[in-house]
């Protein structure tokens, strides 16, 4: 055993903030999957039941004349980072809650609770994707030189959930009604966005203003890998100035509140 | 002398008085203004203290004068409103030890997991891991998962991880107060063992025995304010004289 006083080579905050991220991202996801049968499944199974049901809705009982086909492909891009976005901003009112005992008893960068959320939905994500492959094999969608901005559809959709989290966790802690009401503003936030349909589906005058909503232009860049005249640049540009808004806005915030989160919690 | 690991100065906390009050975006986002509002209470303010490396300090005071929330001040867990808090080196907290344990995994992940959160490297981890498995006399239950364990046997583990993570500071909040006799003696003797290898203590007991057994120096804080910083003996003295009985 080691008596003497440790000198152990400092480790710089970012591999501090590294290993720290890692390491929580990959407990949430080891306890998922340890505690449930199905495991991996539940990350495929949400987003592939709601398109089902969409596909069904759609195609079966009304002559839909939205989207593109195959449908089932064009639902899919939509709902699996709807899904990411979804169960991250969701968690996010829950980020402290949760983690409280820790919180109180680490002296993490505050931040990892909220990122290490984003990150672990993330990987559900990233995870997800060979079940659009299949779906789109099977359903004979080309993929296309689109599928070049999935990249930067990913890039834009961390920065902005992680904005849009770090907002909402640090403010929940005071007014815990923001938790639901977040919940209603996402049920809402579903059928704004162009999910289950796209921007050209909407009537004229409306699709301006829905380009304005940040997940409009992401998801344009998702579907691109399949359907590249999805791709609408103001719709894109919006949502890159307003996912760094968004990532602005919850630095700021999140410096001026976090002091007051470790006392309250 | 040694150089000065923990630095307090000028430090102050306030807590809000009740907690239903109404709280308005306003407050939230005032920042740090010196300005105690109406329903808060400065818990401690204008606490000096500095601690060379080696040196056993014993926090004394009634309960709510401010113990715990200096310990957590040392420990980065919460943040001044005013002062500073500089603390050189790391601090191995036993703060709500058992805070970071994960019910549905294992004894052996919760290791893992517990002890890279206060920053332990892969390999460092590796190469203790027997270690601190012995320590907690847990050798037959690694594989359970941390919620099929006793109380005792979970702040054996914590206990364990914690006091293996080699920092030169060491915090301790009357975490010892739980477990068995065996247990706390040997918790004890691992403490007496780190002291000997130069670390710095910050101890907050109402103990009076394991004060006077582990710490050489004291802080006497009381009604937010550090009241008297001395040697051990005299500080407990002063506690006594104040309030009567120390409770032991």
């Amino acid at each position: 055993m080691t008596l003497a006083s440790p000198s152990r080579p400092p480790r710089t905050p970012a591999r501090v903030y590294r290993q720290t991220l890692w390491l929580l991202t990959s407990r949430d996801l080891r306890v998922r999957y340890s505690t449930s049968f199905l495991g991996y499944l539940w990350s495929v199974l949400d987003p592939l039941v709601m398109a089902v049901i969409y596909w069904f809705v759609f195609t079966q009982i009304v002559d839909r004349a939205i989207g593109a086909e195959p449908y089932i492909v064009y639902l899919l891009a939509g709902l699996l980072p709807w899904t990411w976005f979804n169960g991250a901003v969701g968690d996010s009112t829950r980020a402290f809650i949760k983690d409280a005992k820790l919180v109180r008893s680490t002296r993490l960068p505050r931040s990892v609770w909220v990122a290490r959320i984003v990150l672990s939905k993330g990987v559900e994500f990233v995870l997800a994707i060979p079940v659009v492959a299949i779906f789109a094999i099977v359903y004979g969608a080309q993929l296309t030189w689109g599928v070049l901005w999935l990249p930067l559809a990913v890039v834009l959709q961390a920065v902005l959930t992680l904005g849009l989290g770090l907002v909402i966790a640090p403010l929940v802690v005071f007014f815990r009604d923001l938790e639901r009401a977040v919940k209603l503003i996402l049920r809402f936030l579903f059928y704004a966005s162009p999910i289950i349909y796209g921007l050209a589906d909407l009537p004229d005058g409306l699709d301006v203003w829905a380009s304005f909503n940040p997940l409009a232009g992401i998801i344009s860049l998702y579907r691109a890998s399949f359907f590249p005249e999805e791709v609408e640049p103001r719709a894109v540009i919006v949502a890159a100035a307003m996912s760094l808004l968004a990532l602005g806005a919850g630095a700021l915030v999140f410096r001026r509140t976090v002091r007051a989160v470790l006392k309250e919690i | 002398m040694n150089d000065v690991v923990i630095r307090v100065q000028g430090a102050g906390i306030r807590f809000r008085r009740n907690r239903r009050g109404r709280r308005s975006f306003k407050d939230l986002f005032a920042g740090s203004n010196r300005r105690a509002r109406p329903n808060e209470f400065w818990a401690l303010r204008g606490v000096d203290v500095e601690v060379r490396a080696g040196e056993a300090i014993g926090v004394v005071g009634r309960n709510g004068q401010g113990k715990s929330t200096l310990l957590k001040l040392v420990a980065g867990v919460m943040l001044p409103d005013e002062g500073r808090v500089d603390v050189h080196g790391g601090v191995a907290p036993l703060i709500e030890i058992t805070g970071g344990f994960v019910d549905d995994l294992t004894v052996r992940e919760n290791v893992q997991l517990t002890a890279g959160l206060h920053g332990m490297s892969k390999a460092e981890i590796d190469e203790r891991y027997d270690e601190i498995i012995d320590f907690a006399e847990l050798a037959e239950s690694v594989d359970t998962p941390y919620k099929h364990l006793s109380s005792g046997m979970k702040v054996r583990l914590a206990f364990s991880v914690i006091s293996r993570l080699e920092e030169p500071i060491l915090l301790v909040d009357e975490v010892l107060a739980v477990g068995d006799k065996a247990f706390r003696e040997k918790c004890y003797a691992r403490i007496d063992e780190l002291l000997a290898g130069g670390r710095t203590l910050f101890f907050v007991s109402h103990n009076e025995r394991d004060l006077k057994r582990f710490c050489t120096r004291g802080l006497y804080l009381d009604k937010g304010a550090l009241q008297l910083d001395g040697s051990i003996e005299g500080v407990l003295a002063a506690y006594d004289s104040d309030y009567g009985v120390t409770a032991v």
